[in-house]
């Protein structure tokens, strides 16, 4: 089964003129995979990623995230098949600053509700502790280092076991070492855990050590590349 | 704790400043209100209770009939006669009621009824050496007529109990006692408008508070009055009825109507102005107070406002992560309420406290000592009501706001 299939994907800028960025968009992604699509800014990528994150719900086409057609659901139900199946890492972590690290990776599983408090908040320590930020737990998201708070920003993406992980310029902000510490946990979330990640990326490097690149130009697939 | 509420509850303790003024803005709408209405029903009270200090809330007397006078001769059989009544009118055939009694005994059984008392008014003249005044003299049964007045609670001096002892004792007005020079204990003669002359000594001063009364009206024993016109033993010309609830009074006086041909009048129909006054006053409070609680909820509005465009990037990653537009509402709504429910029990305390000091200031103006101010429940349920439901649209709107935010716009940028 496919993780990720996405079907004659179209989407349409209606402002400030009509002006189609994605044509005909279509393919798949395997479960386990990690791949990383890139292009040129304007090669509608991050438009790309926006669909098949469920956010943005105005396109032509369908698509299919885990067996689940999720072209046409409501609002409402879209945001619990985020909760439960996606995990997000932005380019910039977008934690909640008021929050400590371990309520802002514990919020999404409290969402879900599936678990009872104890188990999420274990799982939340194994996380952060596995990531490198163990002692922190206790700290405000607002006095980090930008390194660190990226960090937590995966561990919430990861607290809910999601299917895929998608990923907007994940090290668009960090340093070459942080970047490295990052593209590892991919890579081992992929290898060990069989999690899928795809990636909006600028950085080559990054792009060229994932399993699978997807090329996009004015909004057409012009190329993949296993590597 | 649902994790909805526990983010509302990190928005609200980590703004503290802001939290505060918003509650403020709330408890300061609130307390205006209950002290503004605690006023308004204070003075709307004491402006009723001087009113009937000499009016009751339902009289019984003898009218000149309404419409058009109709002949007591019948209508010719004849065709080719006509009846010309020149001039008609009503003419007042008797005076007063020569037989209360019946009435008052099947008024005495209607259960609103609280009080019934008989008075005997005529208009005499009062005189003292060369200063002679008009005043309407008031035969009183004494004990009925403390029941509806409460008369005694206005003596300043004397007893109104003396009227019962002699037949020669009488009671006068403040105002009307200074204007002809007397005081308690001191002698007055009256004369009847058939002229009759009887002397009079005063037992007894007192003080409605208001003047129209207190410099006219004199009072003796309903049964010396009789005497003093040669009338008979149940004659009267007012029967005066108190109900429970004043505001009832025309409901009551319909309910009447079948015990006697007299007419039955309900206090509003000769006194709307008050009627009025009083209704106006309430508007006017309530406009007031309103409009207070309506710009403390434009003040939670403008507020949650700012919080929400604050806090819009964290709204976005909420949403993001699977928070649905009912979780977002949720986490706004819950801050305003709090705001508004904090705000409301603070401000029903403060509005307590402002009504409690206003009404221990002295104040003296007529026959006041403090400022009248009332402490009805109700006024602080409506106040906490109105104060939760203004807050309630004022946290929905922006909270509404929240939940239509795009994810996508936000964190594209």
């Amino acid at each position: 089964m496919n993780a990720l299939k996405a079907t004659n994907v179209v989407k349409y800028f209606r402002t400030p003129e009509p002006f189609k960025v994605l044509k005909n968009v279509s393919f798949e992604v395997d479960k386990g995979e990690f791949v990383s699509i890139v292009g040129k800014s304007g090669s509608g990528k991050s438009t790309l990623l926006y669909l098949l994150s469920t956010m943005d719900t105005d396109y032509e086409g369908s698509i299919n995230i885990n067996g689940t057609l999720v072209t046409g659901k409501k609002q409402n139900e879209l945001a619990a098949f985020r909760n439960e199946h996606i995990g997000f890492v932005f380019q910039f972590h977008y934690l909640l600053p008021e929050f400590t690290l371990l309520d802002n990776v514990m919020l999404p599983a409290l969402k879900l509700n599936s678990k009872s408090k104890e188990e999420i908040q274990n799982r939340s320590m194994e996380l952060l502790d596995m990531l490198g930020l163990k002692g922190y737990e206790h700290k405000r998201a607002s006095n980090l280092s930008g390194g660190q708070q990226q960090r937590v920003a995966i561990a919430r993406a990861l607290i809910n076991d999601p299917a895929i992980i998608m990923g907007d310029e994940p090290t668009g902000n960090l340093d070459s070492q942080n970047t490295k510490i990052v593209f590892d946990i991919f890579k081992d979330l992929a290898r060990e855990k069989g999690q899928t990640i795809i990636t909006v990326t600028h950085d080559e490097e990054f792009a060229a050590n994932s399993d699978r690149i997807i090329e996009l130009r004015d909004g057409e697939i012009i190329g993949t590349q296993e590597n | 704790m649902n994790t909805d509420y526990k983010i509302a509850w990190v928005h609200l303790t980590s703004r503290i400043r802001q939290l505060l003024v918003a509650t403020l803005s709330v408890t300061f709408g609130i307390s205006m209100y209950i002290f503004m209405n605690s006023f308004m029903s204070g003075v709307n009270d004491t402006q009723t209770e001087i009113t009937f200090t000499s009016m009751a809330h339902i009289r019984i007397y003898n009218d000149l009939p309404t419409g058009t006078p109709i002949p007591i001769m019948k209508e010719p059989m004849e065709k080719n006669t006509i009846l010309m009544v020149d001039n008609a009118r009503h003419i007042l055939y008797t005076e007063g009621m020569k037989n209360t009694d019946p009435i008052v005994t099947a008024v005495s059984k209607i259960s609103d009824v609280q009080a019934v008392t008989v008075q005997m008014n005529e208009n005499v003249f009062l005189q003292n050496g060369v200063s002679k005044v008009s005043a309407s003299l008031s035969g009183i049964d004494v004990p009925n007529e403390n029941k509806v007045f409460n008369t005694s609670h206005y003596m300043v001096s004397g007893d109104l109990k003396e009227l019962d002892k002699r037949t020669d004792a009488i009671v006068l007005g403040t105002g009307l006692a200074s204007s002809l020079g007397l005081s308690n204990g001191d002698n007055v003669t009256l004369t009847t408008s058939d002229g009759v002359t009887k002397n009079y000594k005063i037992v007894g001063l007192f003080e409605t508070g208001s003047k129209g009364t207190d410099q006219t009206k004199a009072m003796i024993s309903i049964y010396a009055a009789r005497q003093l016109y040669s009338k008979n033993k149940s004659y009267a010309t007012d029967i005066q009825i108190n109900i429970n609830d004043y505001n009832e009074a025309r409901a009551v006086a319909v309910e009447m109507k079948g015990i006697t041909s007299y007419k039955i009048e309900a206090w509003q129909e000769g006194n709307s102005q008050l009627d009025s006054a009083n209704v106006l006053r309430n508007i006017t409070a309530m406009a007031v107070s309103l409009t207070i609680l309506i710009v403390a909820g434009f003040g939670i509005y403008n507020i949650m406002n700012m919080t929400v465009n604050e806090k819009i990037k964290e709204i976005a990653i909420l949403k993001a992560m699977g928070y649905n537009g009912k979780d977002i509402v949720k986490i706004f709504l819950t801050q305003s309420v709090v705001i508004g429910f904090i705000g409301g029990i603070i401000g029903l305390i403060l509005g307590f406290t402002i009504s409690k000091i206003v009404s221990k200031i002295p104040f003296k103006i007529a026959t006041l000592d403090t400022l009248p101010i009332n402490f009805n429940p109700k006024d602080y349920i409506l106040a906490f009501v109105f104060g939760i439901f203004i807050t309630f649209w004022a946290g929905y709107l922006p909270a509404y706001k929240a939940s239509k935010v795009d994810p996508v716009d936000i964190i594209r940028g």
